[in-house]
């Protein structure tokens, strides 16, 4: 790419519905597919697609990720020129400015923007899990002379009701948005990413910024006023896996997905690597006892029970007869010897007592929590 | 009193060489996800030493990929750090550890530090040497030159004062002496020379036998327990691959696994390192596998060191034994026929 392209990276969501799982760090920051965090992937995708000036902008829980993020050296983001800068809110003369909407985020940090002089600036989730060559998108965007693009997924049409439904004619220029329709027109999603010329972008957000009814948010504000002005507005067509995650059922769906091939998100890509930072953490043992089938199995961990069609972090412990099943085990967890796991995400630093078993085993996937725990103690039944 | 490091990566160990044929002992790899010199750098770093030369002979390629600038151990620092110390040595050095004849190359290192003492060690001992432990003994015994000794050797580390080891490069010639090692072990006079027992797990990997034996013997748990500490950690080169995924129909059973691997077969008793691929119906019994090998189905394989980048094709049967087990060099390729 011969123009400049920065990444605008929005990390500020709580993601309430993950409920303990982001009570002290941001949605991106959490742990997925047995050694990342989520935003390892749109941070590797820019690597990937060869941008060098990331802009993150935190504001809920921002700690866990600056300490992450750190110089952006996992992702080759240390650079002279450009690199990562993380973006959470400031004061100045006029007081603390929070981040109201996804827009009014990019709009404070204007002078970052204008100080890396950028032709396009592409606006980024730090919660999506997908692998996606942002060079093509803007290459894309480029050959259609669009003022902006927005890249959408076809979801299938009985979901489609839950996404932003983008409907375009023929030629992929976008008519109308449709946020959450009954009816849908089409099954084109909106991904939450966008290519903007950065001069558009920057007329827009200072339009909006002043315009005292607006939400100021891409979705609901800018999106449709450009619309309205009869912008030019194309919709990229992305294949591939992108996944969502808002939800305890959601996250444990796209860690089962990479244990299922046709499921389409491939970690093992020597091409499409994803970059996190790691821990220096010896190999796994598999030991005399230890049976894994099905499953994903981190650095440090030490199995000696069985571990049937799970995802395994780093650093956990699985003792002898204790069975972990269609599950997700966060890093530095130790299962009791004789514990039974089936359908449970259990949060990093867990120790799970001998002989554990679930309460009342719920319908969708239970939360392992120290309070579940602890109830189970209390309870007598071991 | 302070330390400084000076790494051996140069020494000759005559025994290894289907390992060595484009790399130095110093960068076999070990363990899964090691390389021989992760050991005694990781020693190094985790008793707070910053000044590091690693002096090394030809082909040093590899290992000047690994270390880069010590990033991954934290000597990429702007006071001192790493210095990567070449030698006029062509494979190999001499074969004791602690060339003086290197020292001399290089004496600037010793000249300008402002280090008060010196610790020699080889890269070919894997351990958890406590070097500022060993620091406080040599000071408290009183002698010239300290060497650590475990049980059954020399772990091949000595602790002597920088002013020393700056008048033995001087002398060396005259003195008729070759290197540190050769110095402890004939006891030259005037110097006086004391013990550091190391009571932790220690393997020296002198031989392909040694090799064989001591990385199998990281499967019983002790010896991992004393390895791999976790406040000591070892120190490797970061790769970034994703978790060991095993397929179903997989077996695998006291192995050691690095990341970044497909399991489809069956492995037992083995180490197997990051990146490998084993086919379906292929079995693993008490073998060494580096990185990106590939053992398609229906192989069978036993007492087998794999060096890296090894492809063996359906149905290859290789059935070496733990006195000798079968070598496979860098890049092999295996055919059915080759194995018959």
């Amino acid at each position: 790419m011969n123009e400049k392209v920065v990444a605008m990276l929005l990390a500020g969501g709580q993601g309430s519905r993950l409920k303990s799982l982001t009570y002290d760090i941001a949605k991106p920051a959490i742990p997925y597919g047995g050694k990342y965090r989520i935003i390892d992937f749109p941070l590797s995708n820019c690597t990937n697609s060869g941008i060098s000036t990331v802009g993150v902008l935190t504001q809920y829980q921002p700690h866990a990720l600056h300490r992450y993020i750190g110089l952006g050296t996992p992702w080759d983001l240390d650079r002279h020129q450009g690199g990562v800068t993380m973006l959470p809110p400031y004061a100045e003369i006029d007081g603390i400015k929070w981040y109201a909407g996804t827009a009014s985020a990019i709009y404070q940090n204007i002078n970052f923007l204008s100080s890396c002089e950028p032709d396009y600036v592409l606006i980024l989730s730090g919660d999506h899990i997908y692998k996606m060559d942002y060079e093509k998108l803007v290459e894309y965007h480029k050959e259609k002379q669009a003022d902006v693009t927005v890249s959408v997924l076809e979801v299938p049409w009985e979901e489609a009701s839950r996404f932003g439904i983008v409907n375009t004619d023929e030629d992929m220029n976008i008519v109308e948005f449709d946020e959450k329709p009954e009816k849908p027109k089409s099954n084109l999603a909106s991904m939450g990413v966008y290519v903007f010329d950065w001069k558009k972008l920057e007329h827009y957000l200072e339009e909006d910024n002043s315009n005292e009814e607006s939400s100021h948010d891409f979705g609901k504000d800018i999106l449709p006023k450009m619309l309205s002005e009869q912008k030019k507005m194309v919709a990229y067509p992305f294949k591939g896996y992108w996944k969502d995650v808002g939800t305890v059922d959601s996250l444990w769906e796209a860690n089962m997905d990479l244990l299922d091939p046709s499921a389409g998100l491939v970690l093992h890509d020597p091409a499409w690597r994803i970059y996190s930072s790691n821990p220096q953490l010896p190999p796994q043992v598999i030991t005399e006892t230890g049976r894994v089938q099905g499953s994903m199995v981190n650095e440090g961990c030490v199995i000696s029970g069985t571990v049937r069609h799970s995802v395994i972090f780093q650093n956990v412990l699985v003792e002898k007869e204790a069975v972990v099943e269609d599950s997700v085990v966060m890093s530095g967890t130790k299962i009791g010897r004789g514990a039974h796991l089936n359908r449970v995400i259990v949060p990093p630093d867990i120790t799970i007592p001998e002989n554990y078993r679930l309460l009342e085993p719920a319908e969708g996937i239970t939360l392992l929590t120290q309070d579940l725990v602890d109830s189970w103690k209390e309870s007598g039944q071991q | 009193m302070t330390l400084m490091a000076a790494v051996d990566a140069s020494v000759k160990v005559a025994g290894l060489q289907d390992l060595t044929i484009h790399r130095s002992v110093s960068s076999i790899p070990f363990a899964g996800r090691y390389r021989l010199i992760d050991f005694a750098l990781s020693n190094i770093v985790n008793a707070d030493i910053n000044s590091v030369g690693i002096f090394a002979s030809q082909p040093f390629g590899s290992l000047i990929d690994h270390i880069g600038v010590g990033k991954s151990w934290d000597l990429d620092r702007r006071k001192e750090g790493l210095f990567f110390l070449p030698t006029s040595h062509q494979n190999g050095g001499i074969a004791t550890v602690g060339s003086f004849h290197d020292f001399e190359e290089h004496i600037q290192f010793f000249e300008k530090s402002r280090q008060t003492h010196v610790v020699v060690t080889s890269s070919f001992v894997v351990g958890q040497l406590d070097y500022k432990e060993m620091l406080a003994h040599h000071l408290a015994s009183g002698k010239d030159i300290t060497e650590a000794v475990g049980a059954g050797g020399s772990l091949k580390s000595y602790i002597l004062s920088r002013r020393l080891m700056l008048e033995l490069i001087r002398s060396y010639r005259q003195k008729r002496i070759l290197s540190i090692e050769d110095l402890v072990n004939l006891k030259k006079a005037p110097y006086s020379y004391g013990i550091y027992e190391y009571k932790g797990y220690f393997a020296i990997i002198d031989s392909i036998q040694q090799y064989f034996k001591e990385s199998l013997g990281l499967l019983d748990e002790n010896n991992r327990r004393l390895l791999f500490l976790p406040k000591e950690p070892i120190y490797t080169k970061v790769k970034d691959e994703p978790p060991t995924r095993y397929l179903d129909g997989s077996k695998v059973s006291n192995s050691m696994m690095a990341n970044g691997s497909t399991i489809l077969g069956k492995v037992k008793n083995s180490i197997v390192s990051r990146a490998v691929t084993v086919g379906i119906n292929a079995s693993l019994d008490s073998c060494i596998i580096m990185q990106k090998c590939t053992i398609e189905e229906n192989c069978e394989l036993a007492y087998v060191i794999a060096d890296k980048e090894v492809y063996i094709e359906k149905g290859v049967k290789l059935i070496g034994t733990a006195d000798r087990p079968i070598v496979l060099r860098k890049g092999e390729r295996v055919t059915k026929e080759d194995s018959q």
